[in-house]
């Protein structure tokens, strides 16, 4: 029996059964006579011990075994207690650490003392807790350390700080290795993974004092592993009747080869074109249907976030309610593993610096057109365009004047600008370096946008508007000096053709009018380096937004939209700033899809 | 008790300097030598806790005297020094079993950390 395949399937299916059970627990914290939400607990904790006793992994089972317990005494008295769900809690996340432990190979941890409530609380605090393991206890741990670039023969130095690191532990692998270390190299990085006994502060302060170092990390990565294990795991879990209908496409695709072959053979080319546009409709179906089994509901990325608000709440003695809408909104998969951090980072500030002391956080995902929709909103005090607008000239962000003339929409897009992050965003919770540029970044990356409302008094509203899939996108095609690029629909916000005299300046800048406001006018051609015609009568302009403010974008002509499979640039082509990525036409030519802002930011 | 050092560099004010280092940090300095012959005659006799050995000297390298010194006690350290510009010398010599290094020209905190954190 193949154990590892089935060891995949157990994880991301116990997975799910852990999220449903903190989701269900903050619920029934927040409605303590829940009694469907009681059994359903119950019912999660059965299905987790059974899994995990036919799979003969019996500390999991031990501990599911237990919570199952309590929560039958629970449903049989019709209500569990506050202290009684911090415990549930507290067991949850114990299976989390088994499950990580049993993902790494390792054997589980002993649970005795969990289930035996001899301080439950304090000995997760141990285990959880960073640096603070039971000193004997062997771990895998990551040390990455750098060394200062005054630092003279630094492979040779690596090369004693590797073979010294062995003090600590074992070495399970290093980067680079001894061997290539040895063969030479520029490196000043070091990347090690070491089995110790040891605990994070002593290996790290131990380091910390060698003068060759300038920057030490040390961490347990199976907390990397427990978190990324959420969500999109390598593998999918696809409906039945989405597969019968790839095997009837099949039988249509087998079908219509023998059409073509025939035709072709008799010479028939009415047939043939027949055939060829059949084929055409069967492969974008087939296409479709592949996307499909890569779309997932929001709910994979949000079922975390129910229990994160309300330990998140509790630590800064806030009352904070969460309500999700929309949830069952489906998304491609490559657009959620990249949502998870930013909505994490969202939440979390809604609740550090959105709600005082009480109010309502809500996630809501809707559908409009090919655009899916999914907003973080708060009932709070909401951001201050006014204070925006004093924080920002005070930190040299922008001028006075620009201060003045910015709109309030504007101004609130820059708190996403990086050197904004006030004093109070540094907080335990905020921090982990995701601040709220890398959200926007993260959003514009997929090819979406990020809109942000808020006004004193009324709450504030992030808002990402994202395409429902990476992978075929829509997009405007563009001529530029006889080649052809193309833009995501998503960024353009018009195309128009402004005529000569509608074109004024503003000191240096061209600018035109539209809806009522001036707009600068940038040349394609100039980003690109590409000789600049005569201005001509008219000019195509794309009107599209690039770091918050709107511009026209000056082309040659417009050659269509199209619906494009992108492509990802290979190395070492994907480094450069501008491309997002390729795609080819049907006719063969290669088409390279723009980021305007990356190419402005080259410019700078 | 003191920890005792030979010190190795065919450099007269090399060792003079590695000698001030040393002794300010409470170390016994119980011998020098010139060369890499000497430095393996020397440990021979005096067995120290630690050996500081340059690299490039005439008659025996200190990568040859090292192997010997290491052949005759596999638990000898030895710290080899280092001109800027030798760091594939250097590799060579702690791959070959030399605790660690240090460059010239000598920083006495450098070496006093180097020296602190193999004897604890």
């Amino acid at each position: 029996m193949d154990m590892l395949k089935y060891k995949a399937m157990f994880l991301t299916e116990a997975q799910e059964h852990l999220q449903k059970m903190g989701s269900l627990l903050v619920d029934v914290e927040a409605d303590p006579n829940n009694r469907s939400g009681i059994d359903a607990l119950f019912r999660e904790a059965h299905s987790i011990k059974g899994m995990a006793a036919s799979m003969g992994y019996l500390q999991t089972a031990e501990l599911s075994h237990h919570l199952e317990d309590s929560l039958d005494l629970f449903r049989q008295q019709g209500e569990i207690s506050a202290e009684a769900i911090d415990h549930m809690l507290a067991g949850v996340d114990l299976i989390e650490l088994l499950l990580a432990d049993i993902d790494a190979g390792r054997e589980e941890r002993n649970v005795q003392s969990f289930c035996t409530g001899v301080n439950p609380i304090d000995e997760l605090a141990e285990i959880a807790a960073e640096g603070s393991q039971p000193v004997g206890e062997e771990s895998h741990l990551q040390i990455s350390l750098q060394l200062h670039d005054k630092v003279v023969s630094p492979a040779a130095r690596l090369l004693v700080i590797t073979r010294q690191l062995t003090k600590f532990g074992k070495i399970l692998h290093s980067d680079p290795t001894e061997e290539q270390i040895l063969r030479g190299g520029n490196s000043r990085q070091l990347v090690v993974l070491v089995q110790s006994r040891l605990a994070v502060n002593e290996i790290r302060s131990c380091l910390e004092n060698y003068s060759e170092i300038s920057h030490v990390d040390v961490e347990a990565p199976e907390t990397k592993t427990a978190e990324s294990s959420a969500g999109a795991g390598a593998t999918v879990r696809v409906g039945t009747d989405l597969l019968d209908r790839f095997i009837s496409l099949t039988g249509e695709l087998i079908t219509n080869r023998y059409m073509l072959q025939s035709a072709a053979g008799e010479k028939d080319w009415g047939l043939l074109r027949d055939g060829l546009g059949r084929l055409g409709r069967l492969v974008k179906d087939l296409h479709h249907q592949v996307l499909q089994v890569r779309m997932m509901p929001i709910d994979s990325v949000t079922g975390r976030l129910p229990r994160l608000v309300r330990d998140l709440a509790r630590k800064s003695n806030k009352e904070i309610r969460f309500e999700l809408e929309g949830g069952g909104i489906e998304l491609d998969r490559a657009i959620l593993e990249e949502l998870g951090d930013p909505l994490i980072h969202l939440v979390r500030n809604a609740v550090d610096h959105g709600i005082e002391e009480q109010g309502t956080i809500t996630l809501r995902a809707w559908r409009q057109r090919d655009q899916v929709m999914l907003q973080v909103a708060d009932n709070g005090r909401g951001m201050d365009p006014a204070m925006l607008r004093q924080s920002a000239v005070q930190k040299g962000l922008i001028s006075p004047a620009q201060a003045e003339s910015m709109r309030d929409y504007d101004v609130l897009q820059l708190v996403c600008l990086p050197g904004f992050s006030t004093a109070s965003e540094l907080t335990e919770t905020s921090g982990r370096g995701v601040g709220m540029d890398v959200v926007k970044a993260a959003v514009e990356k997929l090819g979406g946008v990020l809109h942000i409302d808020a006004a004193p008094g009324r709450g504030t509203r992030f808002t990402l508007k994202l395409p429902l899939s990476v992978a075929i996108i829509k997009v405007l095609r563009i001529n530029v000096d006889a080649k052809q690029v193309a833009l995501p629909i998503t960024r353009v916000l018009q195309t128009i053709e402004v005529e000569r005299g509608q074109i004024q300046t503003s000191g240096k800048q061209r600018v035109f009018s539209f809806n009522e406001e001036l707009l600068p006018l940038v040349s394609l051609r100039k980003i690109l380096n590409l000789p600049i015609p005569k201005a001509a009568e008219r000019v195509a302009v794309v009107v599209t937004e690039v770091l918050g403010r709107k511009i026209g974008l000056v082309v040659d002509g417009f050659a269509g939209q199209s619906e494009v499979f992108v492509q990802g640039l290979p190395s070492p082509i994907d480094r450069l700033r501008g491309l997002s990525g390729g795609t080819i036409l049907g006719d063969g030519r290669i088409v390279f899809i723009l980021d305007i802002q990356g190419l402005l930011e080259r410019k700078r | 008790m003191p920890q005792r050092v030979l010190i190795v560099d065919d450099a007269l004010f090399m060792r003079h300097l590695l000698r001030d280092i040393f002794s300010s940090a409470g170390w016994d300095v119980v011998g020098e030598a010139a060369n890499g012959n000497e430095a393996l005659q020397q440990y021979q006799e005096l067995r120290p806790n630690l050996v500081t050995m340059d690299i490039v000297m005439p008659e025996r390298s200190g990568i040859d005297a090292l192997q010997d010194i290491l052949a005759l006690d596999s638990d000898a350290v030895v710290i080899m020094c280092s001109a800027l510009g030798q760091e594939s010398m250097v590799m060579e010599a702690i791959h070959n079993g030399a605790k660690d290094f240090i460059v010239k020209p000598f920083q006495q905190e450098q070496v006093l950390e180097i020296v602190s954190r193999i004897f604890g």
